[in-house]
Parts: structure tokens; C-alpha cells; sequence
């Protein structure tokens, strides 16, 4: 039998197997990158919305141009991938067993690096088999690589970032969301991923679960009921839905089956069958590393960062890099995972309920509970100010590692200072202009533009639009406020788009002025 | 129509070649190299097979070849996952029962 042999062998080209393989090949070593797929990249192309972090995370950039980005960089590494390669073993010696089509290979590596990522949780419910039930994951495949709808009617199960971020990809792909439902008491997600949502007009059912699918050889509908003590349904809550599709977004758990099968110490924590991994992420077997989310769900961020630090721990390993320059260049890229985190949603406060903002500003109840902030909530956060020329209204109201914001306004408006998480406040001298970069630039689509007295009595409020067909100067329409309802009748009189914005569009609509604090979005009256 | 024409962030889908395949001995269109689960779902095929024991439909679930929930007879072979083997001019698709092409075995 022959086997073939490598410095580095990486399981999964996703987005720390490939971040780990071009650090490794930077420092002088041939890695190669098995995956099962037929496209590199992991799930980051399906990804198609704006990432929160700072510069340094490639915030505001869409997940599947960071993909295009990293596939560039790890060709001019010469990072070698094998796609169509299923690594069914992982044995002593560090030998690895691959099956590519037919034909099972054994590949032995000095170094080996298990970045297999995450699978998708179930639930299951009466009728959870049938046709049309499917995973989050299987709703952003379709729509987002294969350009098909997966339904025309959805209902979302799981209000964590996964089930808002693909409900909100589903109606830019044409769909209808009725609804989002969530057997927690509160939204798990970032509030900015459930507020966009919400002001589409898609209720939140929290505290909510499904009770059975309906239909026969696919779905035709779905009963969801209130859950109460002792997560059982409180009779006479239930509620039906047509729908002919029901996506599940109910967690997601680390893969270590091979870790676990080539005897990896593993730890059994609330996030999953995880390896035990040290600061470099080697695992208890020598010369055996592991990266991204099968050491623990985080996010694709997070992953990359990871994976470059394996990759330089893998290139000390073989000898290629010295200590100085190993903890030199770790510490660089400690310094950028550390700053993602932190926060509210940091792993370290993951179940836990946060009552006040870093800033001791006590946090939106409502959008805990219904996905959108109330009127009366709002002016406590120091993004939202008022005055009388054209200024940011930032909603940003919950503490996350993100700060693009703070740069895309060359003229000092917006501050988040050192401490990404902080929220952003909006300068009380600043020179506003209406640029509209703040508005494109936040991830979180939290920034709008607002003026008063435009015109007698009536203001504008600038908005990002994400959706087709975008509408045009003169339409009419409503104005519709966070909780989706209608707020008043309004007419565009801005439509801007530049590549700067990159798919964001900016709408501007003319609303009465005592309407510029309650209209967020806006809907064509046909 | 199940087709995503334009799309907001990702713009116009690409021009792809239209191949002719078959489905339960139907003539059916889609595009070459596409997922086979995906030329059927934009068909409005919801069902791709029926399980052994209990007879119940199963279609699309994960997308990425993992559930093996979407496996159909395909140019003959059964337990073939739909959703990442890439449709070609002339492919033979069958719904799949149990692991036949038959409806009693």
C-alpha cells in the first residue's frame, strides 16, 4: 500500500481549515486541504450579508466576498484543496483515510488540522419528516448557490442569528415569511438581525413552539402553540399557518467525529462534543490541531482567526517559524479574536440575561421579546439624537463587537472609541452632510438619515433597502414603523445606490415630521 | 415561479445551458451542473422518495449531503443524494421506494 505523505494535512476548506493553510503556507510549508464539498469556502458563500466586527474581521464586507478573498489568498499561497474528498479515518501515526469517488486513499501528515465545522440541530414535531420541512442551512444552499425559492410561504423556527439573518435572506430571495417562532422567552439573536425583521412586518412568537406540520406528502401548514411551564403547550393557544415550507434554525453542533474516533480528549459541554484544545488549538494527541466550529459554535470570524492561529502553531511545530516569531504573530491575531469576544453575546455570556447596556442603559425589553424596539424606548441610547438639520438616528442598542460605523463618517459624527462593543454615539456638534455612508456601511442596518421641516411640516428619513424591485422617485406608499405596522402615508424622494454602498440601497421618504421617529420601513402601494 | 430571476445582493443569476431530463419517465428541464434536488424543486417536485417500512415521504432536508433524506434512483442507481449530484443532459431520475424503483418491494 502506498502512502502518500504531507507537512500538513487539513480537514475542511472552509473558513479556518483554508485560514490555517495560508498562514501555514506563508511560513514555508505545502499543506493539503481535503474537502467533502464540490466548492471550497464552507458555508461563507451562502453568507450574502454584511459582517459585524472591525476592520481587521473584514466588517461590512458580505460573507461570500470574504470568501472570494480568502480563495484568492490561498491560491497565491499555493494552497493545494482536493474537493469531492471525504475523510472517512483519522489514525495513530497521523495517518488519515480519504475517499475520492471510488477510490480510498491513505495519507499521512507530520501535521494534521480538523477544521470539519458544524452540522444543523433538529427538533422534531408530529410531520417533521415530511417534505418541506427543512434546515436553515438547506434554505440559504437553495436560494443563495442554486438561485431557487425554497418555499413561497415559510415559517422560521429558532429566532437565534442563524433563523433572523436566513428569514431576512428568504424575502430578499422573494419569499413570504409569516412568521418566527421560538421556544425561548427572548430573542437570541442580535436585536439589529431580529429589527430588521420585524419592521418588514414579520411577527415574533416567542415562548413559542411547533406543534405539528400539516399535509399530507408535503407541507400545506403548521400549528405552533404557546409553551408554558415545564415546556408544555397551553391548550387553547394554537395557532395555524399555510405555509408550504418550514425551516429549522435550532442550533448548530460542533462535527468531532474523527477527533473523537482518533482518541482525542474530548469535553462534553452545553455547546456540543468539543475536543480539548490548547491556547495554539492542539488537541491531547501530538502534532494534532483543531480550528473554528468543531472546537465550539462562534462565527465565521471567529473561525478565520482561529485557523490562522492553528496554521502558525502547526509552522512552529514543524520548526518553520521560531518562538519569538510564533508569539509574535499569535499575539496579533489573539488581540483581534479577543475584541470579537466580547459583548453581550460573547460565549461567556451565552444564557445569560443582560439587563443594562455596558453603558448602563437599560436594554429594549420589547425587542427581546417581539424583535422590535418600542417608541418609547428608543431615545435612551446615545445613537439617537435629535436636532434639526439632516443627522444619524443610530439603533444600535446592544453591546457587539462591531464599529464600521465610527469609520465610514469622515466628518466626526459617529464615535465608538477604543472599546469595539460600545454603542455608538452620535456628536453633538458633528457636520452631518446626508452622505448616507453610515447608513450602508452598518451591518446591522441600524442607521438612518432623519431631517425635520424639508418641506412645511414634513421630513425625511433615509433608510437602507435591500430588496428588489427597488422602488422610485415618486412612488407612493406607507411608511411602516420597527413593529412592521403602518405608521403613515410616504413618498420617496431619494433613491441612491453606488458601488461604495455595495447592495445597500439608500430610500429616502417624505413622512410628516412628527412621523421621522416611528417610520423605518417603507412598502409600494400598487 | 420558484426560479430566482434578480436578486438584490447577488444581481442577475447567470445564464446557465438548459439540459432535458426525466422524472418518473416525465420530460423536465433545468441547468446543467445544478443540483438535481434543485432542478426538481424549482419544478415544484416535492417529494423524492418514499421510505421502506412505513411508506412516508421524504424530499429535501439538509441540502448539503449529509441527511441523505433527498436520495432517488438515479440512470438506475438507487440512494443517489439529489441535492449534490450535478444534473446533466439526459439524467434519469425515479422517485425511490425503500431502495427500489417499484412501488410494492
Amino acid at each position: 500500500m502506498r502512502i502518500e505523505r504531507y507537512d500538513m494535512i487539513v480537514i475542511g476548506a472552509g473558513p479556518a481549515g483554508l485560514s490555517a493553510a495560508i498562514e501555514a503556507a506563508k511560513c514555508g510549508i505545502k499543506p493539503i486541504v481535503f474537502d467533502e464539498n464540490a466548492r471550497p469556502g464552507g458555508q461563507l458563500f451562502k453568507q450574502i450579508h454584511k459582517f459585524f466586527g472591525s476592520k481587521e474581521h473584514k466588517a461590512k464586507m458580505r460573507g461570500f466576498n470574504i470568501g472570494k478573498e480568502l480563495l484568492e489568498e490561498a491560491e497565491k499561497a499555493g494552497v493545494k484543496v482536493v474537493l469531492g474528498a471525504t475523510v472517512t479515518g483519522l489514525f495513530d501515526g497521523k495517518e488519515v483515510t480519504v475517499r475520492i469517488g471510488d477510490t480510498i486513499k491513505h495519507v499521512q501528515g507530520d501535521s494534521i488540522l480538523v477544521a470539519t465545522g458544524a452540522s444543523e440541530n433538529m427538533v422534531n414535531f408530529d410531520g417533521w419528516t415530511l417534505p418541506g420541512v427543512i434546515g436553515a442551512g438547506a434554505a440559504q444552499t437553495m436560494m443563495n448557490l442554486h438561485h431557487v425559492k425554497p418555499g413561497d410561504r415559510i415559517l422560521m423556527l429558532g429566532t437565534g442569528n442563524v433563523g433572523l439573518v436566513v428569514s431576512y435572506q428568504l424575502m430578499q430571495a422573494g419569499c413570504e415569511v409569516v412568521a418566527l417562532v421560538d421556544a425561548a422567552p427572548r430573542v437570541g439573536g442580535y436585536g439589529v438581525h431580529a429589527s430588521k425583521v420585524a419592521r418588514c412586518g414579520v411577527p415574533f412568537y416567542l415562548s413559542h413552539t411547533i406543534l405539528r406540520a400539516e399535509g399530507d406528502d408535503h407541507v400545506t401548514g403548521v400549528v405552533i402553540g404557546e409553551v408554558g411551564p415545564g415546556w408544555k403547550v397551553i391548550p387553547g393557544t394554537e395557532k395555524h399557518f399555510d405555509v408550504d415550507t418550514i425551516c429549522l434554525a435550532v442550533g448548530l453542533s460542533p462535527m468531532a467525529q474523527l477527533l473523537s474516533m482518533a482518541g482525542c480528549q474530548m469535553n462534553d459541554t452545553k455547546g456540543g462534543y468539543v475536543p480539548v484544545i490548547d491556547e495554539d488549538g492542539m488537541t491531547s494527541i501530538d502534532g494534532v490541531f483543531s480550528a473554528g466550529d468543531v472546537t465550539g459554535i462562534e462565527e465565521a470570524s471567529s473561525a478565520m482567526i482561529e485557523g490562522r492561529i492553528s496554521g502558525l502553531a502547526v509552522a512552529h511545530y514543524l520548526g518553520y517559524i521560531d518562538d519569538a516569531e510564533k508569539q509574535q504573530r499569535i499575539e496579533e491575531q489573539e488581540k483581534a479574536l479577543d475584541a470579537l469576544r466580547q459583548g453581550m453575546f460573547a460565549p461567556q455570556n451565552r444564557g445569560k440575561k443582560i439587563e443594562k447596556t455596558e453603558e448602563g442603559i437599560p436594554v429594549s425589553e420589547n425587542l427581546l421579546d417581539k424583535g422590535y424596539i418600542a417608541d418609547d424606548e428608543i431615545a435612551r441610547y446615545p445613537g439617537v439624537t435629535h436636532k434639526k438639520g439632516i443627522h444619524p438616528v443610530i439603533e444600535c442598542t446592544q453591546n457587539i463587537p462591531c464599529n464600521p460605523c465610527q469609520d465610514a463618517c469622515k466628518f466626526g459624527c459617529i464615535s465608538i472609541g477604543d472599546n469595539i462593543t460600545s454603542l455608538p454615539v452620535v456628536t453633538e456638534d458633528s457636520q452631518c452632510t446626508g452622505c448616507g455612508m453610515c447608513v450602508a456601511s452598518c451591518s446591522g442596518q441600524a442607521i438612518f438619515l432623519v431631517e425635520e421641516d424639508v418641506e412645511p411640516g414634513y421630513g425625511e428619513v433615509t433608510m437602507p433597502y435591500e430588496f428588489l424591485p427597488l422602488p422610485k422617485k415618486g412612488d407612493c406608499g406607507v411608511a411602516l414603523g420597527r413593529d412592521g405596522k403602518v405608521v403613515c402615508d410616504a413618498e420617496v424622494t431619494k433613491i441612491r445606490s453606488a458601488k461604495a454602498f455595495d447592495h445597500t440601497n439608500l430610500l429616502t421618504i417624505k413622512v410628516p415630521n412628527d412621523m421621522l421617529m416611528k417610520a423605518r420601513f417603507f412598502k409600494s402601494q400598487e | 415561479m420558484k426560479r430566482i430571476k434578480n436578486h438584490p445582493i447577488l444581481g442577475e443569476t447567470p445564464e446557465r445551458k438548459v439540459v432535458h431530463f426525466t422524472f418518473d419517465g416525465k420530460d423536465m428541464t433545468g441547468y446543467e451542473g445544478e443540483p438535481i434536488a434543485a432542478a426538481l424543486k424549482a419544478a415544484g417536485v416535492m417529494v423524492h422518495r418514499y421510505t421502506a417500512k412505513r411508506h412516508e415521504p421524504r424530499g429535501i432536508f439538509c441540502a448539503i449531503g449529509r441527511c441523505t433524506d433527498c436520495v432517488m434512483i438515479v440512470n438506475g442507481k438507487p440512494n443517489i443524494r439529489t441535492c449534490i449530484t450535478p444534473l446533466e443532459e439526459g439524467t434519469d431520475v425515479k422517485t425511490q421506494y425503500g431502495v427500489s424503483a417499484e412501488r410494492n418491494q
